[in-house]
């Protein structure tokens, strides 16, 4: 049977959240950095197993500094989580565990992956340092522009739906 | 201080606001009718619409492909368009048609509304309208798709998630996944804004369609309707929500609560078994 799961995509402003969503859907990458406003919805059907597939509904937010502010009636009843940060401007990931605090408190109990995104400008390996001293962990580092690691990470995520229900 | 008046005085005051422009108006109206039918019924008025557009078209066209090649097929561009008209109106009347008939439905829209208060009118516009209809074409169907409201797609959406939970539907236009997700969201976001603990969205216009929502517990339907969308088409519509709920959906707990903390556990109805019962209370559906 095909189901349907609702995912959030979230994290600060320019991060990359659109992109990896473009990137993960139509496979296409533009430099134009487009703000959204509000919540952008899209979706794509993964292929579990060959008989198996499951509707992502893909609720991309607009960005904020502050993941408090975020609007409660965009989070309810999401399925999934998607934290996106961006590896080459701290400011997007300095109050990282707080920050995921804050969301797994209004979303609990559902699959949440931290992504560090950018890739392409700067390698992951240089920053561990800084990660391993603010206690940050990652899930999955990508690059909306290169492609590299997306589909990773989006078909991890709908193995974890499915197995949750 | 406003001077006196008596008794007198107000009733003509009255019988001025109410009947003065009366005989203009039916006027206006009559005039409005004619040249709406006009612009519909004549293949040739919609071309006179297209050939603007068309040469707006080649002028930035022109512009924007290098000058040397640019002439020489804009010039073949120009001719072709020239002598087969008919197949350039014919290829441009999806678009176009669209467009028309967007514009053609909210001037029926507000027209009706208004005609609504004066009722006289409404047996002339009827009259007038029926009688300046003839021949069987391609805008004909549109007049009669415009006339009344009908429904042409129904979602049943759980609330939070906006996940679309069964449907009814005339046709495969749109992805009804997504489209809950967005109505959803659109929902979600205004009631959030306006902070209005008890009162929820109740329609969205959009392109040609209103889209009537209607809030349970944990679902809501959303109704999309094409055509004119009066009040009276409205309350038939509440009817027939409300008879479906009562009938369908309040007998299967899983429409109704949120299972996810209930004790015992529910089994939720089939998909399939929703989509018949869809079908059945607004497939034939008059309104
Ligand atoms: N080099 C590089 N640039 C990226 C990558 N991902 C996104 N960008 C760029 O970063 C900018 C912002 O990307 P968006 O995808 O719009 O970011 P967002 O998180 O959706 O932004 P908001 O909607 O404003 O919160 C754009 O100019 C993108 O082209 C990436 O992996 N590598
Ligand atoms: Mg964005």
């Amino acid at each position: 049977m095909q189901s349907s799961k609702k995912i959030v995509v979230l994290g600060h402003f320019g991060v990359g959240k659109t992109s990896l969503i473009r990137r993960f859907v139509t496979d296409t990458f533009s430099d134009n950095y487009k703000v959204t406003i509000g919540v952008h919805i899209t979706k794509k059907v993964v292929e579990i197993s060959p008989d198996d597939t499951i509707s992502l509904i893909l609720w991309d937010l607009e960005g904020t500094d502050d993941i408090e502010s975020i609007r409660n009636a965009y989070l309810l009843g999401t399925h999934g989580v998607v934290f996106v940060f961006d590896i080459t401007r701290p400011s997007t990931f300095q109050h990282l565990n707080n920050d995921l605090k804050i969301v797994s408190s209004k979303i609990p109990n559902v699959p949440f992956l931290v992504v560090g995104n950018k890739t392409d400008l700067v390698a992951p390996s240089e920053l561990k340092s800084v990660f391993d001293e603010n206690n940050i962990s990652v899930d999955f580092f990508t690059s909306a522009k290169t492609g590299d690691a997306v589909n990773d990470l989006f078909s991890k995520l709908a193995n974890q739906l499915v197995s949750d229900a | 201080m406003y001077p006196k008046m008596d008794e007198k005085d107000r009733l003509e005051i009255l019988k001025d606001i109410l009947f003065a422009d009366e005989h203009e108006f039916e006027q206006r109206v009559s005039q409005r009718i004619e040249i709406l039918e006009q612009t519909i019924n004549e293949r040739k008025n919609l071309s006179e619409k297209v050939d603007p557009i068309i040469e707006h078209q080649i002028n930035e066209f022109k512009e924007s492909i290098p000058e040397t090649l640019g002439p020489a097929i804009t010039e073949t561009l120009k001719k072709e368009i020239r002598i087969n008209k008919d197949a350039v109106v014919d290829a441009l009347y999806p678009i176009l048609g669209k467009l028309v008939k967007k514009y053609v439905a909210q001037e029926m829209k507000l027209l009706s509304e208004k005609m609504n208060s004066q009722l006289s009118f409404l047996s002339f516009f009827k009259r007038k309208f029926k009688s300046g209809v003839t021949g069987q074409n391609e805008n004909e169907i549109m007049l009669g798709d415009l006339a009344t409201a009908s429904i042409q797609q129904v979602l049943l959406i759980e609330k939070d998630s906006g996940i679309l939970k069964a449907s009814y539907s005339k046709s495969d236009a749109m992805d009804e996944e997504m489209v809950s997700g967005m109505l959803t969201a659109i929902k979600s976001f205004v009631e959030d804004a306006f902070n209005q603990r008890n009162q929820e969205l109740e329609s969205i216009e959009y392109e040609l369609y209103e889209i009537h929502l209607q809030s349970f517990a944990t679902h809501y339907i959303a109704v999309v309707i094409s055509g004119n969308y009066m009040l009276s088409a409205k309350n038939k519509l509440q009817d027939i929500i409300f008879d479906f709920y009562h009938s369908f959906m309040a007998m299967n707990l899983d429409l109704v609560f949120e299972t996810k903390n209930a004790k015992k556990s529910i089994v939720p109805v089939p998909k399939s078994r929703i989509e018949r019962e869809l079908a059945k209370y607004f497939g034939n559906a008059k309104l």
